[in-house]
């Protein structure tokens, strides 16, 4: 549920509305004057159809020094940025020479792995050097080393499945996975904020698709009530399979998905579950298992569990976990097996190690420590924020968390001030989220310290008074408290 | 002074922010500030202020509503690239509570517009052109017809 001010939302349309006018009138000119001008491509279609590319253009070109900015060193709590200067306003991006150590919120590093580790990194230049960078080769060719078989036992014993297939890219997991599990005369059910890889995986496949509210059993159940009533489209025939597509963490909110009432439904409407653990794999759960285990489902009861290496164990690729006669259809039949190039063997014995780590099978207690350590900044910074009165969106426990700004000149504003004062964030645009609902998201990880953590939060409580997104009265007594502990430490 | 908004089922990012509260209201209130400028703008009478926004609020609604097609990011892969955003809003279900409003509201502006000049000759005339226009393309039974292939696809 997301509470927004009335007077923002008038605001936000209005701001969208002036923006789009401005675009379309300079479209405008810009069609006289490119007919005025002769070009060479007479007689050619052209490339962007109608209006497809205008968000691109003239709203998204506009604050381009927000996004895709290139960094300097490995993704750790703080890292080196490239500084770009623009002449033309935007439209070009030069790159610099000079750098600037920033307080890195944006990169899912849960976990910490993602700079070099004491453990991981000498086993991985180790297997570098016996395996090669690159396998040369699909899995079913040449591709399959003993590290893939091993890091496919591992994964399957972490997540408690019979067993499991791995791919060396994490958005091509769900791409090329859910083409083959249903085609014609199915029927998939998605959470309405799936994933854009859910959602070409899906309609990749040729199924009947059809989205229930995010995050509502109930409405999952009416819509699965109605849509077994009336069978298929036109023929009215029963469908042949039904799958419910849901994530552990949604990516864009932070929120932990309703799995137990989810997979109550699914059992009782006879429906296949597919789990997409991106987020929560790793980062959530007592020993890092993800959120069957947080919430406390049995992983007998999910079908297909889907993750990425990608967010917690500082890797690259995905994974899916399920039955043994599950695994063995994918390994015939699943193109990014049977013709991709298999995951590089220094990530897949990146992935060994931090499972090991995270296992606590590499003799310190480090796993157990990492887990405690995210769940408490987690739980710290998302309280604090709300202290301060932002509207901060996402479940406790969920290291995840999304402040929303509504207005599209607050996005530039926010990243272009908290980039001068060295803290690097990410920003949520239309339309990787709806077009009212603009934010920041945050990813808090193990490897932050407290201390960077409170100036973080200075940082951000400065440059959120300066833009104005302070949408909920703020605490004033416990601000004071929070200067006094600062002190005293 | 706080709206809860829930997100809605509707995968078309190009439409599904119709559905968040307060759209109608900055609708209205835009079309309100126009007459203002308009009056401000121009210096003429309020009748002849109200036609011309009434005029002009055609001509965009128009272009936006029922010309152009398709949607301006191309994450969608094209699957709308052939549906107008009236034909797009609401998925293709017909008289729902936006679209109603959205045909009541050239109506309420020709009332308007007529009231306040008096019924007179030259406005009149264009006022209903642009309303007749408007609402006979905002019809269920229009739901994809394009009329002698005007808009038709390439």
């Amino acid at each position: 549920m997301i509470t927004i001010p009335y007077l923002t939302a008038l605001t936000t349309y209005f701001s969208y509305g002036l923006l789009f006018a401005f675009g379309q009138f300079r479209d405008f000119f810009r069609k006289i004057f490119d007919w005025w001008r002769a070009n060479n491509l007479q007689g050619y279609a052209p490339i962007c159809l109608g209006l497809e590319d205008f968000y691109i253009r003239r709203l998204y070109l506009r604050i381009q020094d927000c996004f895709g900015r290139p960094i300097a060193s490995a993704p750790d709590a703080w890292f080196d940025v490239v500084e770009r200067y623009s002449n033309d306003n935007n439209k070009t991006l030069k790159r610099t020479t000079n750098i600037s150590r920033c307080f890195n919120l944006g990169s899912y590093n849960y976990l910490g792995f993602a700079a070099s580790d004491e453990y991981c990194t000498p086993r991985v230049i180790k297997s570098l050097k016996r395996f090669s960078p690159s396998t040369c080769s699909a899995r079913v060719d040449g591709g399959t080393t003993t590290l893939h078989t091993e890091l496919e036992e591992r994964v399957a014993n972490f997540v408690r499945k019979p067993s499991a297939i791995v791919f060396g890219m994490g958005y091509a997991t769900n791409a090329a996975i859910l083409p083959v599990l249903i085609g014609k005369g199915g029927l998939i059910i998605s959470d309405s904020l799936n994933h854009n890889s859910i959602v070409n995986g899906a309609r990749g496949s040729g199924a009947t698709i059809r989205v229930f509210q995010y995050n509502t059993p109930l409405h999952l159940e009416k819509v699965l009530r109605e849509q077994i009533a009336e069978g298929q489209p036109r023929t009215h025939r029963p469908w042949k399979k039904i799958i419910v597509i849901v994530e552990g963490i949604y990516s864009m909110e932070g929120e932990l998905c309703k799995l137990p009432e989810i997979v109550a439904i699914c059992k009782k409407y006879k429906a296949y579950i597919y789990l997409d653990e991106a987020h929560s794999i790793g980062a959530v759960g007592k020993s890092g298992r993800g959120v069957c285990e947080l919430l406390g489902v049995d992983t007998a009861d999910v079908d297909v569990m889907m993750g990425t290496f990608t967010k917690s164990f500082g890797s690259c690729g995905g994974y899916i976990a399920g039955s043994k006669e599950l695994i063995q259809y994918l390994k015939y039949s699943c193109p990014a097996h049977l013709y991709a190039t298999s995951m590089s063997p220094p990530a897949a014995q990146q992935i060994i190690s931090a499972i090991k780590v995270i296992l606590g099978e590499d003799g310190t207690s480090r796993g157990a420590e990492k887990l405690a350590q995210i769940r408490e900044n987690s739980n710290f910074f998302r309280s604090e924020l709300q202290k301060m009165g932002f509207e901060v969106l996402g479940d406790n426990d969920s290291p995840i968390m999304p402040i929303m700004l509504y207005n599209p000149a607050k996005i530039p504003a926010f990243s272009r001030e908290c980039l001068v004062q060295k803290v690097a964030v990410v920003m949520v645009a239309f339309p990787a989220c709806p077009l009212l609902l603009a934010r920041t998201r945050i990813c808090i990880s193990a490897s932050h310290t407290k201390e960077d953590l409170v100036k973080a939060l200075e940082v951000i409580s400065q440059v959120g008074d300066l833009v104005g997104v302070k949408y909920f009265p703020a605490e004033p007594e416990k601000q004071e408290q929070l200067k006094e502990m600062i002190k005293m430490d | 002074m706080y709206v809860r908004a829930v997100p809605p089922t509707d995968l078309n990012r190009n439409t599904e922010w119709f559905t968040y509260p307060g759209v109608w209201t900055t609708y209205i209130l835009i079309v309100f500030f126009s007459w203002l400028v308009v009056l401000s703008v121009f210096n003429c009478s309020p009748g002849m202020a109200w036609t011309i926004v009434h005029l002009s609020h055609f001509l965009v609604t128009y272009h936006c509503f029922h010309w152009k097609k398709g949607t301006p990011f191309a994450d969608d892969q094209g699957i709308y690239n052939r549906l107008t955003w009236w034909e797009q809003i609401d998925n293709g279900k017909q008289l729902t509570r936006n679209r109603k409003f959205l045909t009541v509201v050239p109506v309420v502006l020709y009332l308007i517009a007529s009231h306040t000049t008096d019924y007179q000759h030259p406005m009149l005339f264009f006022n209903t052109v642009a309303v007749f226009v408007l609402v006979v393309a905002k019809f269920p039974h229009m739901h994809k017809v394009r009329l002698f292939g005007i808009n038709a696809d390439l």
